[in-house]
């Protein structure tokens, strides 16, 4: 009895709050993609790209010694005209092409390869780490958690919360649904749709910028760091659902406790390969992901 | 006795896909030509540094080629198309260290890009669009990574040692590590690949794979199976990227996971966007631009992706049928006219 409550209180409960880490910060990138997929119908293959600028950014000024709680504002405030010049600049410019999907997915591409480079340029082709900001840990219940991992799940937990109840309450989100379910009759009753969607493109890359701030501490900060975490991302969004905030929430979630658990069993290395199985397996029995596209109730 | 319902009119009556077809044929014979001059020139010259990038840059059209019949053909944009490239480069790596045979490793390449094209594309083909591009990619992830934690098939350091192979083409043999021999056995193999995925295009078939891209739905009202017509592109495609990346451990005696990442399925994408989507011969002519551009520009600066993307960038706005749709259009003009 004793060996089993040891091993939930050593290996299964520190397991599963790094998996927690990882999924909340996993939502918040795919959260992005999501809401950009289900607005414009834009697949952003730089997605991951703005998130290792979000982290550089981060670790530059907090380098110049802006301090870690100033950070997160400014970064995403940052990373906002960034989005909205990216989507006014190259994203509409190949808008109403007939392949719109293939056509903005290439085109995000380019633009990811041209940053993931830009990146290496300024900042050089070796990883860094930022100093955590929090240190310690706090024991709850006979398990000992780090304590910046523990404010990793509230931050983006409550970011996470607040971005679905701005989407679901708010005049503001209500908009933002209305025109992903027909922006041709949002734009006749007067909703400025343009705008509309370069602002939702925005706030997406903002919210990638913000997840890039909150793991540069944990996971470091290299120029390929979003490449490898895209792939997660996208498995999450597929496997939620295109366009779903709830199915990227869920989704996420529930695939990096897979992902954590499977690790206790099996070699990391194949944690890819899981990852990827349940996305096949997604795809097969259920196409369309598990739950509705933003705008559709 | 009857007069033709419709009068003459040449233009109306051409088949503007077969036109498209002989102006990508025009457009490979300059290439070819254009290949043979190099090689006599660079053997004049005794080069062999050029000569040896060149075969690479036609291997990697060779993959070019293979993401071009997906996404010219069916709309299919695969973002995985380095898992047969890499797939055919270790087959061929395995079989080579094993049996020193040109043909014996091709025919192995073949067989089993045969069969795991099938097996992938029945799973890849359940879906369309967006998320076939994104399968693609997972499953060539999964596969790259599985490589590189693989001891058996050298890991991360991949495998070297790969032995030079006689090719025997029945009149003369060609050694692997000839530069100008080598240059034009990988000429001839991306030839041959280029007219058996251009003569099963413009078959039949082929019109069936134009007609569902355009509208999948009413496809199979029109008598036609999409799903088959669909696998059949999904596994000539492999096919094609398998035997190209065959020539790659001859080429440079070595195999790396690399040839497997995403790196490898993006630079065949940028290098068929550049050259020209749906033409075929443009992902010939944009393996040479890239690597010319690669090879200058990186010769000036090591960042050379951030001309490259931004290159790509310019090509998705401002050219959508790449560089080749330049002049593509005139040698259309000037074919119809023989009519």
């Amino acid at each position: 009895m004793s060996e089993l409550t040891e091993y939930i209180q050593f290996v299964l409960a520190p397991q599963m709050i790094t998996g927690l880490a990882l999924g909340v910060a996993v939502v918040l990138v795919a959260l992005g993609l999501t809401i950009i997929f289900g607005l414009l119908d834009v697949i952003n293959m730089a997605h991951g790209e703005f998130y290792a600028v979000g982290a550089y950014l981060a670790l530059a000024l907090g380098a110049s010694g802006v301090s870690f709680w100033l950070l997160l504002v400014i970064v995403p405030l940052l990373m906002v005209p960034l989005g909205y010049a990216v989507e006014r600049g190259l994203i509409q410019r190949v808008f109403n092409t007939p392949d719109r999907h293939v056509t903005t997915l290439l085109l995000t591409f380019g633009l990811g390869l041209v940053l993931e480079e830009g990146l290496k340029v300024v900042f050089g082709p070796n990883t860094q780490r930022p100093p955590t900001p929090i240190a310690g840990a706090v024991e709850v219940m006979g398990v000992i958690l780090p304590s910046y991992r523990l404010f990793l799940i509230i931050v983006g937990g409550a970011i996470v919360g607040a971005v679905a109840l701005a989407l679901n309450k708010t005049r503001l989100g209500a908009i933002v649904r209305a025109a992903a379910f027909d922006r041709n009759m949002a734009a006749s009753l007067g909703v400025p749709v343009t705008r509309v969607f370069a602002g939702t493109f925005a706030f997406g890359v903002a919210l990638a910028g913000l997840a890039g701030v909150l793991l540069a501490p944990i996971y470091s900060v290299f120029p390929t760091m979003g490449r490898d975490f895209i792939f997660l991302a996208f498995t999450v969004v597929i496997v939620g659902g295109m366009g779903s905030v709830a199915g990227a929430v869920v989704a996420g979630l529930l695939i990096t406790q897979v992902q954590a658990m499977a690790s206790l069993i099996v070699s990391p290395v194949w944690s890819d390969p899981i990852v990827f199985g349940i996305m096949v397996l997604v795809l097969v029995v259920r196409p369309q992901g598990m739950f509705r596209r933003l705008g559709h109730a | 006795m009857h007069e033709p319902a419709v009068p003459a009119q040449s233009t109306a009556l051409i088949d503007r896909l077969g036109l498209a077809m002989r102006a990508s044929h025009v457009l490979v014979l300059i290439f070819v030509v254009g290949g043979i001059v190099f090689a006599a020139l660079g053997t004049a010259m005794g080069d062999t540094f050029f000569l040896r990038l060149a075969t690479e840059a036609l291997i990697f059209a060779g993959l070019a080629l293979s993401v071009d019949i997906l996404l010219g053909y069916t709309g299919l944009l695969s973002l995985g198309q380095a898992l047969y490239f890499g797939l055919g480069a270790y087959v061929s790596a395995v079989v080579l260290k094993q049996v020193a045979s040109f043909w014996a490793a091709m025919a192995a390449v073949l067989l089993v890009s045969l069969v795991v094209g099938l097996l992938a594309g029945l799973i890849a083909n359940r879906v369309r669009g967006v998320y076939f591009a994104l399968v693609t990619f997972g499953l060539a992830q999964v596969v790259a990574k599985a490589v590189y934690n693989t001891r058996a098939l050298g890991a991360s350091d991949g495998m070297i040692g790969v032995p030079i192979v006689p090719v025997d083409l029945g009149l003369v043999v060609v050694m692997s590590n000839a530069p100008a021999g080598f240059f034009l056995v990988a000429l001839g193999v991306i030839v041959v690949l280029y007219a058996l995925s251009a003569y099963l295009l413009d078959t039949p078939f082929g019109r069936v794979l134009v007609a569902l891209r355009a509208n999948e739905r009413r496809v199979p009202f029109l008598g036609y199976s999409t799903r088959s017509a669909r696998l059949a592109a999904y596994v000539l495609a492999a096919v094609v990227a398998a035997l190209s990346g065959a020539l790659y451990p001859m080429l440079r005696g070595f195999v790396s996971p690399e040839l497997l990442f995403f790196a490898t399925s993006g630079n065949a994408v940028i290098t068929v966007v550049v050259g020209g989507v749906g033409t075929l011969a443009g992902a010939l002519y944009g393996g040479v631009i890239l690597t010319l551009l690669k090879s200058v520009v990186g010769s000036i600066t090591q960042h050379h992706l951030v001309v490259i993307g931004l290159l790509f960038m310019a090509t998705v706005i401002f050219l959508p049928k790449g560089l080749l749709g330049l002049v593509t259009p005139r040698i259309e003009r000037l074919l119809g006219r023989g009519r």
